[in-house]
């Protein structure tokens, strides 16, 4: 049964002025509430926007109009014999004025070491192995991950970070990675190199991971994250969903799948892990423009199409996005016989990435992407439709 | 009007308030860099951009911190005693002007973008000035603890004090104020989110 709603609060718990424990209760009520989940990304988007109101700079002018009023003030009251405003120079002698400098350089300097030593967010991390460094330090069995900071593992460490209540991330060995942001309505971690492991229960679009060749978008999942020194990276979905992203380029990817990016050009094309390996081999030539000693991969786009199955509709569908003219047709045709479209689906409108019509084949194709089955499915479709609007592929072009 | 840049703000203690309550005119000038640019903001989302009116209430705001500033005894602190007056003259000038300005009557914010510095990302000013735009539209019941929120950076708890009313208050005014704008500004999702 769910507990009592909680849209009274979610601002209160956006800004993180709840209690723990009220804050894992609304938590968990988002996750299986659709009406509240709503409302909270409603929220959600009226935070980000009013965190983009400016501080504006008050003109040069206000001080000196200011100060005539003062002096009239002034003037006024030295007639009227009031001492009601009385101004003293004498403490701003120079012998004076030099210590009172110093001490405001003081406390200044003091002021800045402890909010940014002190008063930052910050993830706990446990030392799984090793001697994993936050910063400059070598960590204890208990350490903190402040925002800025960054946590490196050498060749015998490893690490696990708590994500705030939403969940767990371990780190492997020689990999670096950097809090950028904590907050209720965010949460985002830079993986710069190495591999890392997330499992995330919380809302979609809570936990984002920067990498140097795109973003990975938590939907309610677990995956692992690889990025070697190239910048490349690789994902692999053990449950849920991941949303991969660089500028205009994005890739859904469902739990059984995997995808690779790379500097410059984004994610690649999802695939399910157990296609054939030569489906996998010309996809990545198609993605990437290469491929490991197979010299005979002319057609890259007819392989994928003559090696897909149905649950390969998945990569064929973000194919339709992604080629244009006959070789869109060519996918379409292939996916309309592997799985055909809905009666309201036409093969024009989909040539023309006719959007309401791509997501309602969508809806019927994503039964046979889905290894789970029954209740878990449900489940995902939580996680996934109701919020639906995953902001995927929608809407692109 | 320029949009302030991050930089480092004069440290207001008890020793430069003290110096204020003796008169000390260097201790004022103090206080008054410390706060003009938060004090000014507030007054112009306010006064729904003009910036005349808005200068004009700081100053009085000033004068009054001045010649008041003896009253403060410590009890709260003093960003709280002056965000309160502060929110005070706001809207004892508001209901001045409604007796004399036809209702709605206002400097359109858009008046404001000319001066502000060319490197800022135009998508991003994009952004800002639909949020200035749509907080002028709010009452000023649900505009308020925006701006104490998100322009002076208040806690829940310190906004309730400035506002005399309850925490619980403020979270449902925020969370109506924060509705109100997803639904002006859905269209800008991509741009924030």
């Amino acid at each position: 049964m769910f507990s009592k709603h909680v849209t009274k609060n979610l601002s209160a718990y956006c800004h993180g002025e709840v209690a723990a424990e009220e804050s894992r209760r609304i938590a968990e009520h988002l996750i299986a509430c659709n009406r509240c989940r709503g409302q909270f990304e409603e929220i959600k988007l009226g935070v980000k926007l009013a965190e983009r109101l400016p501080q504006l700079a008050a003109p040069d002018s206000l001080w000196l109009d200011l100060e005539s009023r003062l002096a009239a003030d002034s003037n006024q009251s030295r007639v009227e014999s009031s001492k009601q405003l009385r101004f003293s120079f004498k403490l701003w002698q120079p012998g004076f004025a030099g210590v009172a400098a110093g001490l405001l350089l003081s406390a200044v300097l003091g002021a800045w070491l402890f909010y940014s030593r002190e008063s930052r967010p910050f993830w706990e991390v446990a030392r799984l192995n090793g001697s994993p460094r936050i910063g400059s330090s070598r960590m204890d069995e208990k350490g903190r991950l402040a925002v800025g900071e960054w946590l490196e593992t050498d060749g015998s460490s490893r690490a696990k970070i708590e994500v705030g209540s939403i969940g767990h991330v371990e780190i492997d060995p020689n990999t670096r990675v950097r809090l950028m942001e904590t907050k209720p309505t965010e949460h985002r971690l830079e993986l710069a190199r190495g591999k890392m492991s997330a499992r995330i229960w919380a809302p979609p679009r809570l936990f984002f991971v920067d990498t140097p060749s795109a973003v990975a978008a938590d939907l309610g999942c677990a995956y692992t994250l690889e990025v070697d020194d190239s910048g490349a990276s690789l994902l692999h979905v053990t449950s849920g969903w991941v949303e991969l992203q660089l500028k205009d380029r994005e890739s859904m990817v469902p739990a059984g799948a995997a995808c690779a990016t790379k500097p410059g050009i984004g994610p690649g094309t999802p695939y399910f892990e157990d296609a054939s390996e030569k489906f996998r081999q010309a996809l990545s030539k198609l993605d990437f423009g290469y491929v490991v000693d197979v010299p005979d991969l002319q057609r890259p786009l007819e392989v994928v199409i003559a090696e897909s199955r149905s649950r390969d509709t998945l990569t064929l569908w973000h194919l339709l996005y992604r080629v244009e003219g006959k070789d869109r047709e060519l996918v379409f045709d292939r996916m309309a016989t592997l799985s055909p479209p809905p009666k309201d689906v036409t093969r024009e409108g989909v040539l023309q990435l006719d959007d309401k019509m791509l997501h309602l084949w969508k809806g019927y194709l994503e039964n046979s992407w889905s290894n789970q089955s029954g209740l878990k499915k449900t489940w995902i479709k939580i996680w996934t439709g109701a919020l639906g609007k995953v902001q995927g592929l929608e809407g692109k072009k | 009007m320029e949009q302030r840049a991050a930089m480092a703000e004069p440290i207001i203690d008890d020793r430069v308030i003290e110096a204020c309550r003796d008169g000390d005119r260097e201790a004022f000038r103090l206080l008054f860099e410390a706060y003009k640019d938060k004090v000014f903001s507030i007054a112009v989302y306010s006064f729904g951009g003009d910036e005349a009116a808005a200068s004009d209430v700081s100053q009085q705001i000033f004068l009054k911190l001045m010649t008041a500033i003896g009253q403060f005894r410590g009890d709260s602190a003093f960003t709280t005693w002056l965000y309160r007056m502060v929110v005070n003259a706001c809207i004892d000038e508001q209901r001045k002007r409604r007796r004399f300005l036809p209702f709605g009557e206002s400097v359109p914010m858009s008046k404001i973008e000319d001066r502000r510095p060319q490197e800022k990302r135009y998508a991003r000013l994009e952004v800002a000035d639909s949020v200035q735009a749509a907080i002028k539209e709010l009452t000023p019941k649900l505009r308020m603890p925006i701006l104490l929120k998100y322009v002076e950076g208040l806690s829940y708890e310190e906004i309730a004090t400035v506002m005399g009313c309850s925490k619980g208050t403020v979270a449902s005014r925020l969370n109506r104020g924060h509705r109100s704008l997803a639904r002006k500004l859905g269209h800008l999702r991509n741009e924030v989110v």
